[in-house]
């Protein structure tokens, strides 16, 4: 069983120069690959700096929808983000084997969909440059954040999220990085490497020190994680429009943004085993397990759409009945609705069968329908109950602008530069946990 | 081989698997040398008992460092909606705690993970810039796949004893005088 985790055992140094090939013989493509997607980037940048000097008002966002793509993209982005953390803090915690290989590959992904996600608040202020107002300081204007909304929640649970999947991440890396600076083949590169590997000498007490403070990282990053979705699903939940407070929104939020998570996962991995000759470190039973976790989270949401369809439909509330049972599934939003419901319900099916679950190519055709699932559901659910709320004299329609598509578009790319220089400058498979991983089931076969 | 500088001085030994240097560790243990440590390029959770190491105090520090974030978060909270600035907010309480929770209980993580992170690197001396074993030939192979032992307050006449105990290893260094 647990040998399908690692297709084959190498002698250390053999798996150091393997695990090492990415980084210190950087694939052709690299290049080309790191100046498309940088070229993106500058658009991105491009687009913030419109909307920063000319304002927000070319956002297609106007009231009654004061909340349409920004929020719509900042919620996709941080539910990406879940799975990493879940996949390398939950998993750590139940000494998952599985985990070793792809965690750290799958917390570099989380640490760039937060860092996408954040771009959206922060542009969304208009003024961004004043983000500080809502920290606790002392002010001269004699005010305090209000704490009581869950908006000023939201600013303490993303920096928070943001800040400790960084150090879990980081710490993860730093004895890998004196591997990389004993290596490297230029002194140049060995001097980078060694003032980022913190002057590791990989002494026992140190090793000690820090399985006990990652597993401590890991304890406090998976109920972390649960918060801070929660958290995201209150800015919705505590509001009153129609459509927006089901008591099963935390949850669903949060098993939503595992799913996404892990659809992002598989869209990055799928190709990156292939193009760094992975398969014997990410199996078949890597893939497998991950689309077990698709096609449960996937069952979680779709019990969250039945269970606020069903209070919906219970509640008698007229404007809450007309949003879950007519708007949504049978009105201007159903093309929307009907997506999400085959990328996110239907098409998960498929997994039931093996052959699906371990066919790369497919699990990567289903993780892009999933993201853009995911992606739907939360347009539709930020501008539905917006654009159709109490009064029809107030029901608008939502356009997205160009510098909204370009804001949407931007993210994707500055994310997969961002993804792409980690690829080129970091060992994307935690070496050593993996010696640790090769020694330990050596150890169980030898009783 | 050895070069003698004082009557004390430190020895360095390479092995080639965990295990000889797991052994190696036990028997350099017994012959009672207490100030040992091993080098190696993974977690080695049995060095830990061979070493006989003490309990890393660094669980209590985060957990007292992720309450000191609670109390913090809970009382700035309080100060700022409740006493120094209220707000009637569709004539809900001031100090309606449940609303403090979630930012006390981020803030609980945030203080606890940033100690941890610290706790682990400071506890074993980092980052610093460099390390006397990084002198040794060869040893940059201990990050790959080699690894090493270093005995600390060796006497010179102790010598034969402490080499048989070495006896698989693939290589021996002094780093002289006594530290």
């Amino acid at each position: 069983m647990s040998a399908a985790v690692l297709a084959k055992v190498r002698p250390e140094g053999e798996l150091t120069d393997d695990l090492l090939r990415g980084v210190l013989a950087p694939p052709r493509w690299t290049v080309a690959a790191l100046a498309v997607t940088f070229a993106g980037t500058l658009g991105l940048f491009a687009a913030i700096a419109y909307t920063v000097t000319t304002g927000i008002g070319v956002w297609g966002n106007n009231v009654p929808n004061v909340w349409a793509f920004g929020i719509t993209n900042f919620v996709w982005w941080i539910g990406i983000g879940h799975a990493g953390t879940f996949i390398s803090a939950f998993l750590l915690l139940l000494e998952q084997k599985w985990r070793s290989s792809i965690n750290r590959f799958a917390e570099a992904m989380t640490l760039f969909a937060v860092a996408q996600a954040g771009l959206f608040p922060l542009l969304h202020m208009g003024r961004p440059w004043f983000f500080y107002w809502l920290m606790p300081y002392p002010a001269t204007m004699d005010m305090w954040p209000q704490f009581r909304s869950p908006l000023t929640w939201d600013v303490v649970a993303v920096a928070t999220y943001l800040l400790v999947s960084l150090l879990f991440w980081y710490l993860g890396l730093v004895p890998d990085l004196a591997t990389l600076r004993d290596r490297a083949p230029t002194l140049r590169r060995r001097r980078v490497y060694a003032v980022f590997a913190l002057g590791w000498s990989g002494s026992a007490a140190a090793w000690r020190r820090w399985r006990i403070g990652y597993g401590l990282l890991a304890g406090l990053a998976t109920p972390l994680v649960v918060s801070v979705h929660s958290i995201v699903a209150s800015d919705f939940a505590t509001a009153n429009l129609p459509g927006w407070h089901a008591t099963v929104f935390p949850p669903y939020f949060v098993a939503g943004a595992i799913l996404s998570g892990f659809a992002m996962v598989v869209t990055l991995l799928v190709p990156v085993r292939r193009l760094y000759r992975l398969e014997h470190v990410v199996t078949g039973r890597h893939l497998d397990n991950i689309a077990k976790m698709l096609l449960l989270t996937s069952w979680i949401v779709l019990y969250s759409y039945a269970a606020e369809t069903y209070a919906a439909w219970r509640s008698d509330d007229p404007f809450e009945r007309y949003v879950y049972l007519e708007a949504r599934p049978l009105g201007a939003f159903a093309p929307l609705y009907w997506t999400t419901i085959a990328c996110n319900c239907v098409a998960p099916q498929l997994l039931w069968s093996r052959r699906a679950r371990t066919s790369p190519w497919l699990l990567f055709a289903l993780s892009l329908a999933v993201q853009a699932g995911m992606w739907t559901e939360r347009y539709m659910l930020v501008v539905s109950s917006q654009s159709r709320d109490f009064l029809p004299s107030s029901w608008r329609t939502f356009t997205p602008t160009v510098v909204d598509l370009a804001l949407l578009g931007g993210t994707i790319s500055f994310f997969a530069f961002l993804f792409l220089l980690f690829l080129r400058y970091v060992p994307l498979v935690p070496i050593a946990e993996m010696k640790h991983l090769q020694h330990e089931l050596a150890r169980e076969r030898d009783g | 081989m050895v070069e003698m500088v004082e009557t004390l001085e430190t020895v360095a030994a390479e092995f080639t698997t965990p295990d000889a240097v797991v052994l190696a560790a036990r028997r350099v243990r017994a012959l009672g040398y207490g100030r040992v440590e091993a080098y190696t390029p993974f977690p080695l959770e049995e060095l830990d008992e061979a070493l006989a190491r003490p309990r890393p105090r660094l669980p209590l520090l985060v957990f007292l460092a992720g309450g000191g974030g609670a109390t913090l978060a809970l009382a700035i909270q309080w100060w700022t909606n409740a006493w120094d600035y209220p707000l009637d907010v569709g004539g809900r309480p001031h100090a309606s705690w449940p609303t403090y929770v979630p930012i006390v209980f981020e803030t609980a993580v945030l203080c606890a993970a940033a100690v941890a992170f610290a706790a682990v690197l400071l506890g074993s001396r980092l980052p610093r810039l460099h390390d006397e074993v990084f002198d040794l030939p060869g040893f940059e192979r201990s990050t790959i796949d080699r690894f090493w032992l270093r005995i600390e307050d060796v006497a010179r006449d102790e010598e034969p004893a402490l080499r048989a105990a070495l006896a698989g290893a693939v290589g021996l260094h002094g780093l002289g005088g006594a530290s």
